[in-house]
């Protein structure tokens, strides 16, 4: 409980100092609003569920791009991972491209997509294959060369031999890549509606900047950490287990 | 069997002692955590004389307390009731007269350092001047065994050879007292015994006063001049024996010579039923 | 085995060609787009012009100027206000919870307020490096310093150290892996976030020079910027690795 109440201080004093500073005139600038006007503007958002379209829009970008990057790079992942010789030699090529930042790509995936959702889930999707990429690769390496005899044995086709073996038994670090390109996903998407794209909560954020409606780009921006926060949480609280019962392994 | 007795009758000074001064004086210490209503007791008045150039062992079964002595004697720990004295002065807290080895030694080095630097902590703590260190390293390495390895990061050595360093490192400091926590614990049984017989060879050449914690009732007898039995819950003093084996001791005869059996005999009772 | 090194050497050589030469006959050939998708030489031409004029190094020194100056003063303000965090069971306690909300926060959602207050400007676009940069190290270094082994800090108090020797001989050092780490990845996201304010507030680099590109459809130059990007990624990521390896090379003594 102490913990609680000191952790709170902090947050509390700043916006109790911010309210009294700027109502008292203490605090005069035009690039910031009132808490109690950033708290209207924010309400104002969700009630006319602009605040929720937006938050959607980013999500769909988001989950397009995440979806994605799942599917490329836990296949890539696991022929890269089971072959060690296709890796030394497709792996530096794939490696060339590691240092390029995702956002890079942004003009590129504009100029073949043009504005919209395909262009933001194409950088997302980039962004995010590459923690899952790597973690497949060293999931797949990991398993039990046992698992791999049995699955020799019993003559399983490729297929099956992923589905029944590989997947299952790679699922708890493969686990962990995912969860790292989740932290991604919703960064990325932001990032691009901020810069170019005129969709989602990145870009209610610059166009409130634009139209000079400060109190609303605060509200914004609040809502997106809150946004971000939650869904930290949310994934902290994910269970290993769940995705391994989903992907119908006997628990 | 003797019964938790508060008070036990203080056992005579060994005659090997340098002087039958005290180095370490304990009055009714005693240790409890919690409010006072119901407080937990670890340690329940302790009185004891750690003497001059003696080695002491405590032994006794695990969560007896007797780390918990261990730590109150270096200073790391405050006793709730009772009083520590050094030299006659009371322990206000940790100090580099008093070394301590402890029982973990991995975690006890300094990993991005050398064997050497290491060692060399100690002699920067004492402000000795750098000049000096090399030399001073070096015979110190030389007596715990372990030149040649001076270069080396403790990740390379193996655990005997880590507990050495750390021994070297607390030598460092030109202790007045050096007390060991289950130093040898964790080490198999080969190096247990070629460490014990350094130890008390260092010890011997020395004069050095040394408290030492074992739950190994067979490596207290064949270390100490004085061994302590405790009991648990709450730690305390269940019986004292002075060791009247000779020295310089030896693994294969000191071991078979029957009051050594005796003692072995005597003690090992009194561990089982506690 | 040295042999088949060298023949997996030459297999990656070789399909890395294969896959640049099978581009540029497609391309050539407009069985792909060549406007999307230009043939390599030309894009390695345009690169090789930008060279010579000049402009290259012209981008390349601004984005990475913007770079190094957001990432080091992250980091040193990760670094220290991290060794005051971490070291402190207060400071912990009273921040923490307000850290843990600002962190998820995307750094490029802060352009808008940056942009508000700094305008379009350089100094825009090291603040808001900074304030992404600094997570990484800041987080990293308040668990490095907050987890030094309590056997060290008994010892620091055994041989009676001061608190200042015991940061220099042993927080700092103890602290000094997960730093790095964090350090590590605060280099990648200054180079990212270079890039994104360059493109949102259109300032010199490597970052704008790609931006105009698409804008003007030559696409040559957008991939000839992309290759510089890479380059600077690699070769930056690279170095830090190799002072990385250096600075911690008692965890590997044997290799």
């Amino acid at each position: 409980m102490q913990r609680f109440v000191r952790g709170a201080m902090l947050p509390v004093l700043i916006v109790l100092l911010w309210e009294v500073s700027s109502r008292t005139g203490l605090l005069q600038f035009e690039s910031l609003s009132r808490p109690s006007d950033i708290l209207a503007a924010g309400l104002g958002g969700l009630a006319d569920g602009s605040t929720l379209l937006a938050t959607w829009q980013t999500f769909e970008a988001a989950l397009f791009g995440l979806l994605l990057a799942i599917l490329v790079g836990i296949l890539a992942g696991t022929i890269l991972g089971l072959s060690a010789t296709t890796e030394r030699i497709v792996g530096p090529t794939i490696e060339a491209f590691r240092p390029i930042p995702a956002v890079a790509f942004i003009p590129l995936s504009l100029l073949l997509f043009g504005f919209g959702l395909p262009m933001e889930g194409m950088i997302v999707t980039y962004a995010c294959v590459w923690p899952i990429l790597l973690g497949t690769i060293h999931a797949v390496r990991g398993i039990e060369p046992r698992l791999n005899e049995v699955a020799r044995v019993l003559e399983l086709s490729f297929a099956a031999r992923m589905w029944k073996i590989i997947l299952p038994a790679a699922l708890a670090r493969i686990n962990v890549g995912i969860r790292v390109a989740v932290g991604f996903a919703l960064v990325v998407a932001v990032t691009v509606e901020i810069i170019v794209n005129p969709r989602g909560l990145g870009y209610s954020l610059i166009l409130a900047q634009q139209s000079l409606r400060v109190d609303l780009m605060y509200a914004q921006l609040l809502w997106l950490s809150f946004v971000g926060y939650a869904i930290n949480a949310a994934l902290r609280n994910v269970k290993v287990s769940q995705p391994a019962l989903l992907v119908g392994a006997r628990p | 069997m003797s019964a938790g007795a508060a008070r036990v009758v203080a056992t005579p000074a060994p005659a090997s002692a340098a002087s039958a001064r005290a180095a370490l004086e304990l009055r009714g210490v005693g240790l409890a955590f919690g409010s006072s209503a119901d407080a937990r007791k670890i340690l329940d008045d302790i009185t004891f004389d750690v003497f001059q150039g003696e080695i002491l062992c405590l032994v006794g079964p695990s969560g007896c307390g007797k780390t918990t002595i261990l730590r109150l004697l270096s200073g790391l720990l405050q006793p709730s009731s009772g009083e520590i004295r050094f030299e006659g002065a009371a322990i206000a807290g940790p100090s580099r007269s008093r070394a301590i080895v402890f029982q973990d030694y991995s975690n006890a080095l300094l990993p991005w350092r050398t064997v050497a630097g290491n060692v060399a902590l100690s002699l920067e703590a004492r402000k000795v001047p750098p000049q000096s260190h090399g030399e001073i390293v070096s015979a110190l390495l030389k007596k715990m065994n372990l030149q040649g390895a001076a270069g080396q990061y403790p990740s390379q050595l193996s655990g005997g050879m880590q507990q050495r360093v750390q021994i070297a490192r607390c030598l460092a400091q030109q202790p007045k007292i050096l007390l060991m926590d289950e130093p040898f614990g964790a080490l198999d049984a080969m190096t247990r015994q070629a460490l014990q017989d350094e130890l008390l060879q260092l010890a011997a050449e020395q004069k050095m006063t040394v408290v030492f914690i074992t739950h190994d009732l067979e490596e207290a007898i064949y270390l100490g001049d004085r061994v302590f039995v405790l009991g648990s819950n709450p730690g305390r003093i269940i019986e004292q024996i002075k060791v009247d084996l000779p020295r310089p001791r030896s693994q294969l005869e000191t071991r078979e010579d029957w009051r050594f059996l005796a003692h072995r005999h005597r003690l090992f009772g009194l561990l089982q039923g506690h | 085995m040295k042999q088949r090194a060298v023949l997996l050497n030459l297999g990656a050589l070789a399909f890395a060609a294969g896959i640049l030469a099978s581009w540029q006959i497609l391309s050539d050939a407009r069985v792909i787009s060549p406007i999307f998708f230009p043939p390599p030489s030309r894009a390695l031409s345009e690169l090789w012009a930008r060279f010579a004029d000049g402009s290259a190094w012209t981008s390349i020194q601004a984005t990475s100027t913007r770079m190094f100056v957001g990432w080091c003063c992250a980091s040193l303000l990760g670094i220290v206000l991290g060794a005051a965090i971490g070291s402190s069971r207060l400071a912990r306690d009273y921040l923490e919870p307000t850290l843990e909300f600002v962190r998820p926060l995307p750094a490029s959602a802060i352009i808008p307020i940056a942009i508000l207050f700094l305008g379009l400007s350089n100094s825009m676009s090291v603040a808001v490096i900074s304030f992404g940069a600094i997570w990484p190290v800041l987080l990293s270094s308040v668990y490095g310093f907050g987890s030094i082994n309590n056997r060290l800090q008994e010892i620091s108090a055994v041989l009676g150290l001061t608190r200042r020797e015991f940061l220099r001989k042993i927080a700092i050092p103890s602290a000094m892996p997960d730093v790095l780490a964090g350090v590590r990845v605060s280099l990648a996201i200054s180079l990212i976030l270079a890039v994104v304010t360059e493109m949102q507030a259109s300032l010199p680099g490597i970052g704008r020079d790609i931006f105009l590109a698409q804008r003007s459809f030559r696409s040559p130059d957008l991939y000839a910027g992309l290759i510089l990007l890479g380059v600077i990624g690699f070769i930056v990521n690279f170095a830090l690795a190799a002072f990385e390896k250096h600075a911690l090379r008692w965890r590997n003594p044997y290799s």
